[in-house]
C-alpha cells in the first residue's frame, strides 16, 4: 500500500518538481520520507528489497535536486549524506543491478558545491574515492563529474577565462549546475580583483571591464568602489598597499630583527648552560 | 664514579637487545611489507635488481620441502634441520611459559622474534609434529589443535603422539627435545602456546599462499583470542590480527571492491580496538589502528580514515614499526586532504622511523615516493641525494624525471612524463596527487622566466608554457604575483611582465631563521637523547644504599658535631658564665 503511494509521489516529484514551488516540494518530500520510514527503508540495509531501495534512492535524489534548484546548500548536503549508503550498497551488488540512478549527477553537483564553498580538502577526498573505484580517466570523461574537476584545475592554475567560458557557452552539463555559476562568477571576480591589485599599478577602465567579465563600464566603476579603488580619467589606480607601508615597516623590521637575534642568542646561551 | 662501571654494562646490554629487536622485527617486516603493500610487491617485480633477490630470500619457506632446500640456504652442517626447528619452537614455549609465570612481556617478544628464523624452516610436517606432541588427545586444547592440523592440511595426525619419528632421525637433539616435550605434555598447554602455534600456522599458510584457508583459520583464531582475557596474550594478539587482515586483503575480491573481506573485517577490528583500548593493550591497539587505516585507504575512504585518526589516540609507546606505518598512512590521508605541511611532517618522520636495513626497503620506497610528491606539491624541490641511494635509484626513476620537469617548469615534459609513467604512478597511488602538480609546474615556469628576463611579453610566456591564450597567461601571471611566487608587475597596454629587482636574501631575516631552525633541531635532538637514555634497573637501589650510607655517615657526623657543638655550647656557656 505504502509503496504504491510512494511511487505516485515519486512520479509527481519527477514530473513537476522544476515547476513546483519549493515549500510544496518539501512537503511532498517529507511525506515520502514518512512513508519510507513506515516501510523501514529510510536507511538502507542489505536485506531490504532492491525495488524499495531504488525507490528510496530516487526520492532522495529528487530531494537533492530540488534543494539545489532552490539554492538550499545545507539541505543538499544532507540529501547527499543520505544517498551515500544507497550508492555504497548498490556497488556491493546488492540492489538494483547496474542502474546507477543519478549518481554521477549528484556527485558532480556535490563536488561543485564543495568547490564553491572553498572546501578543497573535502573535494579532493571525494575525488580520491571516485578515482579509487573507477579510474580517474573514466571519471574525468564523465559528463557530470568531469566538469567540476576541470573547473577546479583551472581555478587552481588561475586560468579564469577558461572557467568563465565553461560557465557561459552552454557548456554546463545540466541546469542544476548553472545554479553554481553565479556563485562561482562572483568568486572568480574577487579572485581576479585581488590578483590585479597586486599585479598592475593601474588599469584602463575598458580593459578592466573585459578582465573582470563585467558588462559595462558603469559596473566596473561600481565594482571599483566596493573594492576601494581610485578611478581617475578612465583609469583605475590600485591602492599601493605594499609601497605605502613599506617605509614605515623597514624601521620596525630592523628593530624586530635585532630583537629576534638577541632573544635567540640568549636562548642558545641558556641551552648551552644546560648541556655543559 | 664507581657506580659507572656496573651501570654501563646493562645499558649496553639493553642497547644490544634493542638493536637485535629491531633487526629481527625488520626481518618480519620484510615479509609483511613486501606482501603488505601490493604495489611494493609489484614494484619489486618491475624494478630494482637489488630488490628482487630480497623478496626471494624473504619467502623461501614457500618451499614445502624445506628439508632439502634448507641445507643449502643455511649452508651450515647443523645436526638435523627438522629436529632443530622443533627444538626452536619448543624453546619458545619455554619463553612463553616464563612470560606467563613472571608476567614479563619480554619473553613473549623473544618468542615472537624467533618466528622469523623459524619461518624459513617451517613445514606443515614440522608444525604438525609439534602440535601432536604438545597436546594430549584429551586435553582442553585438543579441539583447537585439531583445527590447526586441519588448517595446515595434516588432519590425520593424531594428538599426543610420542616422539617416535624423531627417534629415528637423530639421538642427540632428541634427548633435549624429548625432555621438554615430555614435560610439556605433563601439564596443560597454556593459551599463549595455543596462540603462538596459531601464529605459526598463519605464517605457514601465508607463505604457502593458501589465502582462503588462512583467512578461515584466522577467523577461528581471532575468535579464540577474543574469548580469552589474558594480558600476556597482548603482543601475540597483535600479530594474529595482523595476519588476519593480511589474509582478508588477499582473499578473492581484492580491496578496491567493496565486497572484499578487507571491508567486512572492519567491525571485528573496530571491536578489537575498543577492547584493546579498554584493556590498555598497547600492542593490539597500535596494530589494529594501523590495519584499520590501511583498510580505509585501500578503499579510498579518506574521511573515515580521518575520523578514525581524530577519534583515537595512537599509543605513544607503540613499537617503532607500527609508528612508522601509522605515520605513513596519516601522511597519505593528509596529502589527499591538501594539508601538505602536516603530510610532509608525518611522511618525513615515517621515512626516518622506517628500519634502515634492506629488508624493509619496500616501505621506505613507498614512503619516499609519497614524500617526494608532497614536497613537490609544497613547492620544494627534493634533495638530489635522495635519488642517488643505490637501493632507491631504480624505483624512484619516474619520480626523478618528474622532479626534473617540475624544477625546470617545463609543462610539456611534465605532461609526457605523466602519460609515460601513468601506470607506475597509479600503482603507487600517487597519480591524483601528481595531477595536482600542474599548477606548480606553471608557477615554477613563470618564476624561471621572471628570474631570467627583466621584461617578457605575455605572448612569449604563453608560448613557453604552452598555455591556451594570452588572456590565460595574463590571469595566471597575475595570480602568481598575488600568491607571492614572483615579484613583478604587469603592463596591460603593452602586454608584458616586468620583473622587479630581486632583493638581497641576506638582508632579510631569512638566514637568521634558517640558522635558528637548525640550532633548535640540534637542541631538541640533545634533549631527546638525554630523555632516551636508559639506566639499569637496580641502579637506584645501589644509589639508595650509597645514599643511605652517606646519610648514616652524615648522621654520625651530625652526632659528632652535635656532641662537639654541645661541647662548644658548654664551652660557650662557660664563656658566658665567665
Amino acid at each position: 500500500m505504502a509503496d504504491r503511494e510512494l511511487a505516485t509521489l515519486l512520479a509527481r516529484l519527477k514530473s513537476s518538481s522544476a515547476a513546483l514551488p519549493y515549500p510544496e516540494t518539501t512537503a511532498l518530500l517529507s511525506r515520502a520520507k514518512l512513508l519510507l520510514l513506515q516501510l523501514n527503508a529510510l536507511t538502507p540495509s542489505p536485506t531490504s528489497p532492491p525495488a524499495l531501495l531504488a525507490l528510496a534512492r530516487d526520492i532522495y535524489e529528487q530531494g537533492a535536486l530540488a534543494s539545489i534548484r532552490n539554492r538550499d546548500a545545507p539541505g543538499f548536503t544532507r540529501y547527499v549524506a543520505q544517498l551515500r549508503p544507497f550508492y555504497e550498497l548498490q556497488r556491493h551488488g546488492g540492489g538494483g543491478g547496474r542502474d546507477d540512478g543519478e549518481r554521477n549527477k549528484i556527485t558532480g553537483l556535490y563536488l561543485l558545491l564543495l568547490l564553491t564553498q572553498g572546501l578543497y580538502g573535502e573535494f579532493h577526498s571525494e575525488l580520491e574515492a571516485l578515482a579509487g573505484e573507477g579510474g580517474l580517466d573514466e571519471v574525468e570523461g564523465d559528463r557530470y563529474l568531469g566538469y567540476p574537476i576541470r573547473l577546479e584545475r583551472w581555478l587552481m592554475e588561475g586560468s579564469y577565462d577558461r572557467v568563465w567560458k565553461a560557465m557561459k557557452r552552454g557548456e554546463v552539463p545540466c541546469e542544476e549546475f548553472g545554479v553554481f555559476s553565479e556563485i562561482l562568477t562572483s568568486q572568480i571576480r574577487s579572485e581576479i580583483a585581488s590578483s590585479s591589485e597586486r599585479a598592475y599599478p593601474s588599469l584602463p577602465l575598458a580593459s578592466t571591464k573585459s578582465l573582470l567579465f563585467l558588462d559595462s563600464e558603469g559596473a566596473v566603476v561600481e565594482f571599483a568602489r566596493t573594492r576601494g579603488w581610485a578611478v581617475r580619467d578612465g583609469t583605475i589606480y590600485f591602492p599601493d598597499a605594499a609601497g605605502a607601508s613599506a617605509a614605515g615597516e623597514t624601521a620596525d623590521k630592523e628593530k624586530e630583527l635585532s630583537l629576534m637575534v638577541v632573544e635567540n642568542t640568549l636562548g642558545y646561551a641558556r641551552q648551552l648552560e644546560t648541556i655543559v | 664514579m664507581p657506580g659507572k662501571t656496573p651501570d654501563k654494562e646493562p645499558v649496553e646490554n639493553g642497547g644490544y637487545r634493542g638493536g637485535k629487536d629491531i633487526a629481527d622485527k625488520d626481518l618480519k617486516t620484510k615479509g609483511k611489507k613486501a606482501s603488505k603493500k601490493d604495489d611494493d610487491d609489484e614494484m619489486t617485480v618491475v624494478v630494482p635488481p637489488s630488490k628482487t633477490q630480497k623478496p626471494s630470500s624473504a619467502p623461501p619457506p614457500n618451499d614445502p620441502e624445506g628439508d632439502v632446500a634448507m641445507d643449502d640456504t643455511e649452508g651450515e652442517p647443523k645436526a638435523d634441520p627438522v629436529a632443530q626447528t622443533i627444538n626452536d619452537i619448543k624453546s619458545d614455549f619455554a619463553h612463553l611459559d616464563r612470560a606467563v609465570a613472571l608476567f614479563d612481556a619480554r619473553f613473549t617478544l623473544r618468542a615472537l622474534r624467533s618466528i622469523s628464523s623459524i619461518r624459513k624452516r617451517l613445514t606443515p610436517d614440522i608444525l604438525a609434529q609439534v602440535i601432536a606432541e604438545t597436546y594430549a588427545p584429551a586435553s582442553a586444547g585438543a579441539p583447537f589443535a585439531k583445527q590447526m592440523l586441519q588448517a595446515i592440511g595434516r588432519p590425520d595426525v593424531s594428538l599426543g603422539r610420542q616422539l617416535g619419528q624423531e627417534m629415528d632421525i637423530d639421538s642427540e637433539p632428541k634427548a633435549a627435545g624429548g625432555k621438554t616435550g615430555a614435560k610439556k605434555e605433563a601439564k596443560e598447554a597454556i593459551p599463549e602456546v595455543d596462540v603462538f602455534l596459531g601464529i605459526l600456522t598463519q605464517v605457514l599458510l601465508h607463505d604457502a599462499k593458501q589465502v582462503r584457508r588462512g583467512f578461515d583459520f584466522s577467523q577461528l583464531l581471532v575468535e579464540r583470542i577474543r574469548s580469552l582475557n589474558r594480558r600476556t596474550l597482548d603482543s601475540l594478539a597483535a600479530k594474529v590480527y595482523f595476519y588476519y587482515s593480511l589474509f582478508a586483503e588477499q582473499t578473492a575480491p581484492l580491496p578496491p571492491s567493496p565486497q572484499s573481506p578487507a571491508v567486512s573485517i572492519r567491525p571485528t577490528l573496530l571491536a578489537a580496538l575498543r577492547t584493546a583500548v579498554l584493556r590498555k593493550d598497547v600492542d593490539t591497539q597500535a596494530a589494529v589502528i594501523v590495519l584499520l587505516l590501511r583498510s580505509y585507504l585501500s578503499t579510498s575512504h579518506i574521511s573515515q580514515a580521518d575520523l578514525l585518526v581524530s577519534h583515537t589516540q595512537f599509543p605513544e609507546n607503540a613499537a617503532n614499526n607500527q609508528v612508522a606505518r601509522f605515520l605513513y598512512y596519516l601522511g597519505r590521508t593528509r596529502a589527499i586532504q591538501l594539508r601538505y605541511t602536516e603530510a610532509h611532517e608525518h611522511l618525513t618522520a615515517a621515512t626516518r622511523k622506517a628500519p634502515s636495513s634492506a629488508c624493509a626497503l619496500g616501505f621506505s620506497q613507498t614512503a619516499t615516493k609519497l614524500l617526494l610528491v608532497v614536497e613537490l606539491l609544497m613547492g620544494d624541490i627534493p634533495d638530489r641525494a635522495t635519488f642517488r641511494q643505490p637501493t632507491m635509484e631504480t624505483a624512484l626513476r619516474p619520480y626523478f624525471l618528474l622532479v626534473q620537469a617540475v624544477r625546470v617548469g617545463n609543462l610539456e615534459d611534465f605532461e609526457t612524463i605523466i602519460a609515460d609513467h601513468a601506470d607506475t604512478f597509479r600503482r603507487d597511488g600517487t597519480y591524483t596527487l601528481i595531477l595536482r602538480l600542474r599548477q606548480n609546474v606553471i608557477k615554477t615556469g613563470i618564476r624561471m622566466m621572471s628570474l631570467s628576463y627583466s621584461r617578457i611579453s605575455l605572448r612569449d610566456i604563453c608560448i613557453r608554457l604552452h598555455l591556451g591564450s594570452e588572456e590565460t597567461a595574463e590571469y595566471i601571471v597575475a595570480k602568481a604575483i598575488r600568491d607571492g611566487v614572483i615579484e613583478a608587475t604587469l603592463d596591460r597596454e603593452k602586454g608584458f611582465m616586468k620583473s622587479k629587482e630581486v632583493g638581497d636574501v641576506y638582508a632579510t631575516r631569512e638566514p637568521g631563521e634558517a640558522f635558528h631552525d637548525r640550532i633548535r633541531a640540534c637542541l631538541a635532538l640533545h634533549d631527546e637523547s638525554v630523555k632516551a637514555m636508559r639506566f639499569p634497573m637496580n641502579q637506584h637501589r645501589l644509589e639508595l644504599k650509597n645514599a643511605q650510607e652517606a646519610r648514616e655517615r652524615e648522621r654520625e657526623m651530625a652526632k659528632e658535631i652535635q656532641e662537639g657543638e654541645l661541647d662548644e655550647d658548654d664551652l660557650g656557656g662557660d664563656f658566658d658564665a665567665m
